[in-house]
Parts: C-alpha cells; structure tokens; sequence
C-alpha cells in the first residue's frame, strides 16, 4: 500500500440524542480508522456497536441530531483531497465535564448546508453506498434501468441518454443479473432480494466510484442468494479493486472478502488489523472481545458433537451509559489483577502490537 | 442552535425519566392551561349546583341595563336585562356540562365497541361498521340536529345525544386503525396463544394499554366540540332557551348591542367560549404529543 | 420408546389474494399455496429443525399448528386431540401446553408492559394463584432463563435483544408448555447473544423436557439443536431425516445446494467442486403459472444434467416423499448417489 489512505478516519464522534432520558446516545465514540486504494476493510461488530452509524456519518447522512459532532474525515480521489468535515467545527459547540461531553450546541440548518455543499462532489460519484435492505433503496415507481442511467449520467461523463442506457446494460450484465435486457425494464417489485441487490450494486458501481461501502449487503438474503452475492463482491473485487468500506455481522462473508478487519464494540474500534491475523481463532495478540466473538459462531466441531456453544456472557454496552474503562471490561474474561483498576476505570489506546495490526487493550499495551 | 444537555451523571439507571421530566415545555404549557381550563370548567359548574354565585343570575335590573365591567359590583357588567354577566357565565356552565358528558360517553362507548368489533375481528364486521360509519358520516351533523330539533323540542339533551351519536364515526375509526397498527406488531399473537380469551386481550391489552391515552384526547376535543354546537345552535335560536343561560345565547343576546359600544355583553361569553375550546384542544394535543408519541419510541 | 406429541397430516395452507387492478369488478382471486402438502410427526423431548428460504411456508406451517391461522385442509393432531378444527373455546386448556417464540423481539411483548406484567400475566393465565405463589413462580422463572431480578420493573423497550428474547422464552415457560415452536427464535439476535440463547434452549430442553419444531433458515443452529431436520421448498417438503444425514448426506439436490452455500461461506476454495443452481430461473415463484411435476426442477442442476427428462415436469408425477431407509425421506426422482 502505497501513498496517503483512500479515506482516514480520526476519531469521529456521532452522538444521538434520547428524549426520553435527556442523555446522549454515544453511537460513535471516537472511531479511527483508514482505508487504502483498492483495500477491502470489512467492519464486523453487533447491533448497537456503530457500524452503520460509522457509514452514514462518511456519507453525511446522519440526520437525526446532534449526529456528528468532531473528528476529522480525510478522503482523497482524483489527487483532490477532501475534508468532508471542513470547518464544520465552528457550528458546534461542545461542553464536557469530567472528559464526558454534557451538552452540545449545533447550528444545524448551517452545519447542514455546509455538508451538503461538501458532500456533492463525493457522495454517490466518489462514494457510492449499497445498503441493506435492497428494496428500500431502490424507487418503487421507476424502472430499474432508468434508475441506473439516471446515476450514470449525473455522476460519469456518459451524458447521453442513449450512451448512459447502454452503460446502464453493461452494468447489469457485469452484476450478472440474468436477462439484463429484460430487468431493465421492470419496476423493483418484480424483482427478487437477490436481483435487487445486484441491481443496486450495479447502480452503486455505475457511477465508477473510488470508494464502495456495503452496510449489511448480504442480511436478509437467503442463504443460497447470500453466497451468490458475496462471491459476486468477491469477483468484482478482483477485477475493479474499488476501495470497500464492507460493513457486516457475518464474519464469514467479511472472512471471505476483506483484506483489513476492524471490530467494533461499544462504539468505537477496538482492534483492527490484517483479516488473516484478526480472524484466525489462534492468533495471539487479539482483544479478547474479538476471541470470544470468533468462539460464539457454531464450529463445525459444535455441531459435529452437539456441544455447547462458546457465549460471551452479558450484553452490549448501553450507549447511553457507556462504561469509564474499557467498554468491554465487564464481559472480559481475560482481566489479571494486575490491570483489573487500569481496565476498569480507564481506556486504553488503540496500540499497534504488530505492524498494522492494532489492538485495544491493556493486555497489549503491556 | 439546538441546544441538547445531558442532565444526569454517569452510572445512573438508563430507564427512561418520568413524561413530565423529559416532555416538551410546550406540550406541558398547554397541558397546564388546559387543566387551568378543566378546573375552572368544573369549579363553575360546582359554583353553579349550590348557587354560589355573586348575584342571582335571573334577577332582572332595570335601572342598570348593559351596565359596563365594574359597576355597582358587577365585575363583568350587566345584559340588557341588567342581570349580572359573571353570574350567568358560571350558571352557563350547568347546560353544556351534563348533556356535553352524555355526547362524549356516547360517542367513545359506541365507537370503542364499534370500533374494536371492527378492529378485531375484521372481515365482514368491519365491512359492517364501515359502512355504518360512512352513513353516519355523510349526513351534515347540523341538518340532522335540526330535523330532531323539528320533530321533538329544541332540548340541549336531544342535541347533545345526536353530537355524540355523530361523533362515534370518528372514534371507531380511530380505535380501528389503532387495532389494525397494533396487529403488525405480534403481542396480541401471543396473548391469544398464551390462551387469553378474546375480551381479555380486546379490554386488555388493546382497549387498557393501548386505547387509553387516545380515548381521554378524544373525550377533550368532544367536550369543546359539544359547547361550538350548542353556540352554533343558540345563534340561530335552537340552542338552549331563554331564561336559562348559555354561552351561545348569551353572544346572540348581545351582539344586538354590540354595535351601540356595549361590546361586553357579547364580548364576555364570546372569550369564555374561545378561551375554553382552545384548552380543551390543547390538552388533546398536549396530551396526545406526550403519551402518544411516547410509546412509539 | 417416547410417545408423538405432535402429527400433522397433508397440511395444506393456501391464501388467497385478489389478482390485478380491476379484481373489484371481475371477481377473480389468485391461490398462493404457501403450505401445499406437509406431513411429519414429532415426539417428545425432540426437536425438529425446519429449514428452507424465505417464502417457502415454514413460518405458516408454525402459524397453522397453533391456529393463529386457520389450515385449508390436513389434519394437525396435538398430543392425541385433533386441533385441526376446534374451536377457540375448546383450544384454550391445550394452549398451556404448546406455545410460540416469536420471531420480532419487539413485536411480541406489549410495549406498554412491565416485565413484572408480563409473566404474570403469563402464569396466572391458566392458573390462579395467590400473589406470593406468583411472586416464586416469577423468581423461579428467572432464574431459568437466567435473567436479573431488577429487570422486573423495565419496559421491554429498555430491555436489550437477548433479555427481550429471554422474556418471551420465560413467558412461554410460565404456562406450563411442553411443546414450543421457536419460530427463528435467534435470526434477530447478535451473534454471541444468539450462542447464549441456543445454549439455554436446549438446557431447558434438557431440564424440562420440552419438545421444539424449531424453524430457522440458519443452517448450523439448525443442524446444532436439531434431532430431525425437514427441508421446505415452496410449500413442500423436499427431504426430512435425522440432521447429521441432512447436512451431511443430502440427498434431494436443494438441501446440497442449501447445504453447500454454508460451505461456501465458509471457504471460498471449496464452493468450486459443488454444484449451483442453474442462473436464469433464479426469480421468484410465479404462483400464477400452475406447478407442474417437482417444484424444483426450473433451478434444478441435477434436472439439467439428466438431459431435462420429462418426468420432472409432469404435473402427474409431482414427486412424493419416499422412505430411503433410516428415517430419511426425499421427495426426488433422481436423489443424489
């Protein structure tokens, strides 16, 4: 990997705002991560660990408020560099006390101005999302191809109509949707979840983007359409390099097709690294959330011998109370004493234990 | 700037802060102007049960016609019969309060029954109540009181049972759709397969749990509904009869005078009855952004 | 020799939906047959996996079984009483018996609910017992399903994932049920909450004795908790046997194929040697167009190598389940090896 990082991320913070509680919802608590050109970096974690959060943010779509508040996200592609949050400190106020923020004050219609003039010239011509719920993301009432043309002529140099048409075929021919010609035609609803997948990461790949990111491509697909779809990313991989941010819960499908692995939990990165090192079930240097969610998914040694499952015993932290210390320290089976106060009362760095692999955790920072 | 604090420190239970705590002010300013409103309603018609009233509101004076606010003790003046206006206004109370209670009983009883029938067993029931509903609800509300008034006598019990018999389309279907919303949701699957019988889960857990907060919001906006009709009527001279006060021809009675710079006559019922609808539909809606809002979160 | 808790007999479900824009005038419905045809048995203390892909009717055959649903026809005969058509009145003493986990964690509690409610609601349900009686069996319950006591006083909203599927789990527990279908009792679950539930699953099997028709399209938890495993294919069961000779010795191509995605996920090499289904008729079922002969066979790869053989396509030899011996049984005219 050479050069400056297709997309850096340095502790981004997008909080939520609960009501009900009149506290902060931290979704994303100070996330850093990087993506190089023609990296796949899967992002794997649970429900609730701000993953997604993390992919709307990139994408300024976060539109609840106070949504992003700080961090900086660096993304270069055609030797521009952009800043896509330029200057945008200066529509938010922050107040902490004790290292917690208690208050924030966001000029919001001006922040969101201010985004989308930043946005425009990246959001679905440099970074295209494909999201997880494929029906949702496509218009009900246009025709599939007219869906893509209309992105081929906003976004590439294919203005003309019929040019852009035929871009939109190929397209769909390259996602190995079958009778292309005829899905170009159809309207979503006569499409299965497969086809419309394919359809929106057509669209998705139409406007030849520098960066990819795929929340949860594959959930909700069955399985055979989820294997088809995986080894489709995996094909148009090899031939497009596209940098993807592939966000999942299904360490398999993330296995399979990513080159970096970062794992979240409570709200921030806790290790991330080369996929080999940080999914192989023995490799030593490893936050122990990342060991015990490996040993959580049934083994094929599980299933031969119907034994026990592995489980992490408790639940996610609640982003409304996120914990001092380490976020994982309650659930951690792996705590000495001789860092049990370290582990409970502060946080530990993301410490790079190996070159490029990172970890957060007092274990390795020792 | 929008302003968003944390109030509490770490470590506190992440349950949710009680509705007053964690409501809009302004959702809680109306329901205090609306409770201000309530109360006043129900002190004035107590007032108005043991007669304690500042002067006898029938007792005529002639020598203190459309006397202005403030004479002679008459702290919102006199009528053109000289009889005290502060008086009559709580007397007025005495015709909405009884016959507005009978309009709201009846339109929530009839359409929460109606309107779970509809809800819950669907099919041709709610066919049935559809079209039940559709036919109460084309027929013009003011035409049909007319028509009673017509045939019997221009009583506010009469009028106030047709207001409520009116008012049921709107409350089936509220209860219905808030049945048809509740059933994509599965807990009343597995009520009935926990093996509760039918009208546990209709009373239950539809009707208790879920019906409650909409039904009190629509008794408030019935209330109101119910003193706009009867001002309505008594403007065209159907509403409640002379001598016996209301609002509503207490604003006709006036208005005559209206013109000659006696403006309170008139002026007087005409706020008490904007100032009361308005609280009423503000607790409704107060009501409704905070206990209704609340549990789709 | 343990006895059958639960047999159901050539369950058929069809829905029926009005067809096109001018249905209201012409008076033309269409038949989705989303259950066409289901037979198996169920013995105590076992547990039968029901895999298959979205659509092809085993959440209905789970719906159909405790009548939240009525069936087209079949018979479903629960414990020796014949549920098919009882009445809701006659069902209500065998609910305590059979119960359901719901899939949507939110769904199925009543938001407006404590949890303290909840399972009060549940146990008293068919029995009446005194306070104190009730405030035990609460306590007993939560112990068995692991979860804390101060989370009696919480709303389901403030309840996470595995503590609402917890509660549902104690809820079905609380009547007294030895039956249960877990209708994806996992699928909206984080990953190392789902090994938690699994695991509790078959310690209260184990405890309890309880019997599961457990529905899910996640194959290994399938093949994990599972004695016996039949695999759906829109509306029909394609094979059925003992869950080992199912994942591990298939022998109707679909549940290979089913089968072999797992792998593939597992390992991008060996996806290569196993057979896929044929692109082009990857669509979804066209209920309009009448089924003829097996089901499958417009996807089928083995369909194809044969050379397209005709008895696949004729609607007079739709092809039936057939014992193979051992308990396994595939609906195919050509079953692998």
């Amino acid at each position: 990997m050479t050069g400056a990082p297709l997309l850096e991320i340095e502790n981004l913070r997008t909080y939520f705002y609960a009501r009900s509680k009149q506290a902060f919802i931290r979704a994303v608590d100070g996330v850093t991560l990087s993506i190089a050109r023609g990296e796949t970096l899967g992002v794997v974690g649970e429900s609730g660990s701000g993953k997604s959060v993390t992919a709307l943010s990139i994408t300024g779509l976060v539109s609840a408020g106070p949504g992003v508040i700080s961090g900086t996200i660096a993304f270069r592609a055609d030797g521009v560099e952009h800043n896509l949050l330029q200057d945008l400190e200066q529509y938010v106020r922050l107040k902490e006390r004790d290292g917690r923020i208690v208050e924030v004050s966001k000029d919001e219609p001006g922040w969101r101005k201010a985004v989308e003039r930043l946005m425009a010239p990246v959001r679905g011509k440099e970074i295209a999302m494909i999201f997880q719920s494929p029906k949702s993301a496509l218009n009900p009432f246009a025709r599939v191809g007219d869906q893509i043309t209309e992105a081929i002529r906003l976004h590439t140099r294919a203005k003309n109509p019929g040019e852009a048409k035929e871009r939109a075929l190929h397209w769909l021919e390259r996602v190995k949707i079958d009778s292309p010609r005829l899905r170009f035609d159809n309207h979503p609803y006569g499409l299965s979840g497969g086809m419309c997948q394919r359809a929106v990461i057509a669209m998705a790949l139409a406007s030849e983007p520098s960066l990819l990111i795929a929340d949860e491509p594959t959930t909700g697909l069955d399985a055979t359409i989820q294997s088809e779809i995986v080894g489709l990313l995996a094909e148009l991989k090899a031939e497009f390099g596209i940098a993807t941010l592939l966000i999942s819960h299904d360490i398999r499908a993330i296995s399979r097709l990513a080159d970096n692995v970062a794992v979240m939990y409570g709200g921030t990165v806790v290790e991330h690294g080369p996929a080999p090192d940080v999914l192989a079930p023995g490799f030593a240097p490893k936050h122990p959330y990342t060991t015990a969610l490996l040993a959580s998914i049934p083994s094929v040694q599980n299933v031969r011998d119907k034994g026990y499952l592995t489980v992490v015993e408790g639940e996610v932290p609640d982003a409304v109370d996120l914990p001092r210390g380490c976020r994982f320290y309650a659930r951690c089976n792996r705590v000495t004493d001789d860092i049990r106060d370290k582990c409970a009362h502060h946080e530990p760095e993301l410490k790079e234990v190996t070159p490029g692999h990172h970890v957060r955790c007092w274990l390795s920072a020792e | 700037m929008t302003r968003y604090s944390q109030i509490a420190g770490e470590g506190r239970d992440a349950s949710d802060l009680p509705v007053w705590r964690s409501a809009d002010t302004l959702d809680l300013a109306y329901i205090g102007y609306g409770l201000l409103i309530v109360a006043l309603v129900l002190v004035s018609y107590v007032l108005g049960v043991f007669n304690w009233l500042p002067h006898d509101p029938e007792q005529i004076r002639f020598d203190l016609l459309n006397a202005p606010p403030g004479s002679a003790g008459h702290l919102l003046g006199t009528d053109f019969l000289g009889r005290d206006i502060l008086s009559r206004l709580i007397v007025a109370i005495q015709a909405y309060f009884l016959p507005g209670l009978v309009a709201i009983v009846i339109s929530l009883m009839v359409g929460t029954t109606l309107g779970a029938l509809a809800g819950y067993r669907g099919g041709e029931v709610e066919v049935l109540v559809t079209y039940v509903n559709n036919l109460v609800d084309s027929f013009p509300r003011l035409v049909l009181i007319l028509l009673v008034i017509a045939a019997f006598k221009a009583d506010i019990y009469y009028i106030m049972i047709i207001v409520g018999v009116t008012g049921v389309p709107v409350v089936a279907s509220l209860v219905a759709g808030k049945i048809a919303f509740l059933r994509q949701k599965h807990f009343i699957e597995a009520a009935l397969v926990l093996g509760l019988p039918s009208h546990v889960i209709v009373l239950k857990h539809i009707l208790w749990y879920h019906c409650g907060p909409l039904l009190v919001i629509r008794a408030t906006i019935g209330m109101g509904e119910a003193i706009l009709i009867e001002t309505s009527l008594s403007y065209l001279g159907f509403g409640v009869q002379e001598p016996m006060p209301s609002w509503g021809n207490m604003v006709q009675a006036g208005a005559n005078y209206f013109f000659q710079g006696k403006f309170w006559p008139s002026t007087a019922p005409a706020l008490a009855i904007l100032l009361t609808i308005l609280g009423f539909h503000l607790l409704g809606d107060g009501l409704n952004s905070i206990l209704e809002d609340r549990g789709g979160k | 020799m343990s006895r059958t808790i639960l047999e159901v007999m050539n369950l058929k479900k069809h829905y029926r939906q009005r067809a096109g824009i001018l249905s209201a005038v012409r008076w033309r419905e269409r038949v989705i047959p989303a259950v066409d045809g289901v037979s198996f048995y169920l013995k105590e203390h076992e547990t039968l996996g029901l895999v298959g892909e979205s659509g092809c009717g085993k959440t209905t055959i789970g719906r159909t079984i405790l009548r939240l649903t009525p069936a087209t026809s079949g018979r479903i005969v629960f414990d020796g009483h014949d549920i098919t058509a009882m009445s809701a009145r006659e069902l209500r003493p065998l609910r305590r018996q059979m119960q359901m986990i719901f899939q949507d964690l939110d769904a199925a509690l009543n938001p407006k609910m404590r949890v303290r409610d909840l399972l009060r609601e549940a146990i008293t349900v068919h029995h009446r017992l005194s306070d104190d009686e009730v405030g035990r069996k609460t306590g007993e319950l939560l112990e068995q399903v692991n979860l804390k006591k101060s989370k009696l006083s919480s709303f389901p909203r403030e309840l996470s994932g595995g503590e609402k599927r917890r509660v549902g789990i104690a809820r079905t527990l609380a009547v007294g049920a030895h039956f249960i279908v877990a209708d994806e009792p996992t699928s909206a679950l984080d990953v190392s909450i789902q090994a938690q539930v699994v695991n509790l699953l078959r310690d209260l099997q184990r405890q309890l004795g309880l019997s599961y028709l457990f529905i899910s399209h996640d194959l290994e938890v399938v093949q994990l908790v599972s004695h016996k495993v039949a695999v759906m294919y829109l509306g029909k069961i394609v094979e059925m046997g003992l869950a080992d000779r199912i994942a591990g010795a298939a022998r109707h191509p679909y549940t290979q194929i089913l089968w072999s995605a797992l792998v593939d996920r597992k390992s991008a090499e060996a996806s290569r040697a196993l057979p896929t289904t044929r692109r082009g008729a990857w669509g979804v079922f066209d209920f309009e167009r009448p089924v003829r002969g097996c089901r499958f066979a417009p996807r089928c790869p083995v369909y194809e190598a044969n050379g397209r053989p005709a008895v696949c396509t004729d609607a007079a030899t739709e092809p039936e389940l057939r014992d193979l011996g051992g308990g396994h049984y595939v609906a195919c005219h050509f079953p692998l090896w």
